[in-house]
């Protein structure tokens, strides 16, 4: 099959590449640099751009759509309108399935604007003819994963931490691989056409209890104080300070920490099966990575 | 009310179809679930708090209201459900009981429950005590959880639905 990647240079993009190149012929979609890779057609563009897209998913079978403008002052306008002509695009153009990795917690009703855009984004993708497969994911354990890097950041730059209350909240990190594994599963898939799934690591954790795992990893021992009074913006300033993530990124993010990211269901297990990497393992990965 | 002391309590509706699948995180979901309505019907002020042990219920995240034991996930093929047991906090005059989030699928009918089973609640009239001095939990802490419990019955189904 064709297949076309935009995203191809995020974190993701970059670990799913290799796992299509073998089986499929290739485009990948970057806006930004990217390095040259054999079995992958690059193409520089922008999903924000009609002829962009029209030009990356001209023949394609398949289009994965990774694409997210966190950080930026206006995302969630931005992943819209993104959405919005990748999904028009593709209707003309024909393709049979788009892949979309969006975020667990995103339907609870007090999401956080960054998760509001994940199932916007969702939704904008589904509006069209093409029927979509969405995963749905947490915490993303892997190299770059900025939620992952600021946890790791945290745990490596302070001894001490007084953190707000959610650290208490529970998540469902996956790994890297385990993520693109799935991503690639479904890959022309029938019966993941115009379906939606939970992508769920095999342990459920708190924060707290993740930064005590990775502290354990790093060999590292901070103590950890949860006060009530901390508000996401002044977290997101802290961790501005604290760690290499910037404030843009930084309260998006963290406003998304206060809701349970929970798988619901297990279809996906089913569909495209395989043992799932355990946190300590996937965050060894990461290190090393 | 028990002739132990303890209380129990069921809430019950009919829903249109299982709201959750029959998996460990279909059953974590109803559990998951409830809390989420408890601090959504307290407007935040109640604030659930999740350890790997358990969790707690705490007043706007300090004082412990309640704090539960690790969730007891079961799921067959007729009932998904999650029960935490009740281990202290400070509406609890002593550990034990239980709370427990079920969907029952007989028939053409799905059951979503709520039970609560030998919880003894401080606020609660002691055996033979005069009446108004549960008068706290008769007047607020009950209703409040009768308003969790619909709320958390209106999340499902709007989950379920989406």
């Amino acid at each position: 099959m064709k297949v076309t990647v935009f995203g191809a240079t995020g974190v993701v993009g970059r670990a799913l590449l290799p796992l299509l190149t073998s089986d499929h012929e290739l485009v990948a979609v970057s806006r930004s640099d990217h390095v040259r890779e054999e079995g992958v057609r690059w193409l520089e563009g922008d999903a924000g751009s009609a002829a962009d897209v029209a030009r990356a998913v001209d023949g394609a079978d398949v289009v994965y759509y990774l694409v997210h403008s966190l950080g930026r002052r206006d995302f969630e306008r931005q992943d819209r309108v993104a959405a919005e002509n990748v999904a028009a695009v593709c209707e003309d153009a024909r393709v049979k399935q788009i892949v979309y990795l969006g975020g667990l917690g995103d339907d609870e009703p007090a999401a956080s604007p960054h998760l509001r855009s994940r199932r916007e984004t969702g939704q904008r993708l589904s509006a069209g003819a093409v029927p979509v497969t969405t995963l749905r994911a947490a915490m993303i354990v892997g190299k770059g994963s900025a939620a992952f890097e600021t946890i790791v950041a945290l745990v490596d730059r302070l001894p001490a931490m007084i953190t707000p209350s959610w650290v208490s909240t529970p998540t469902q990190p996956i790994g890297l691989n385990d993520v693109c594994r799935y991503l690639a599963g479904v890959c022309g898939l029938q019966p993941a056409f115009g379906e939606s799934f939970d992508a769920g690591g095999p342990e459920v954790m708190t924060y707290r209890r993740m930064m005590e795992r990775i502290a354990v990893l790093r060999g590292r021992r901070p103590w950890i104080v949860e006060v009530p009074v901390l508000t996401p913006r002044l977290s997101s300033l802290w961790l501005h300070l604290v760690t290499p993530v910037g404030a843009s990124v930084a309260r998006p993010l963290i406003e998304g920490l206060k809701s349970p990211t929970i798988a619901r269901e297990e279809r996906l297990r089913t569909l495209v099966p395989f043992e799932p990497t355990s946190f300590d393992v996937a965050a060894r990965s990461a290190f090393e990575g | 009310m028990l002739a132990s002391g303890g209380f129990e309590s069921t809430q019950r509706v009919i829903a249109s179809g299982p709201v959750v699948e029959s998996s460990e995180s279909g059953a974590r979901g109803l559990g998951i679930a409830y809390w989420q309505a408890a601090s959504q019907v307290t407007r935040g002020s109640v604030r659930a708090g999740w350890t790997d042990d358990g969790g707690r219920l705490t007043l706007l995240g300090g004082a412990s209201l309640l704090s539960f034991g690790a969730p007891e996930l079961a799921f067959s093929g007729e009932i998904v459900s999650c029960r935490y047991a009740i281990q202290g906090g400070l509406l609890a005059l002593r550990a034990g009981g239980s709370v427990t989030l079920a969907q029952r699928h007989a028939d053409e009918e799905v059951e979503l429950r709520v039970t609560v089973e030998e919880y003894v609640p401080r606020l609660a009239a002691r055996l033979r005590a005069p009446g108004w001095t549960g008068a706290l939990y008769a007047k607020a802490q009950s209703p409040l959880h009768a308003a969790v419990s619909r709320r958390y019955f209106e999340l499902l189904a709007s989950r379920a639905s989406a």
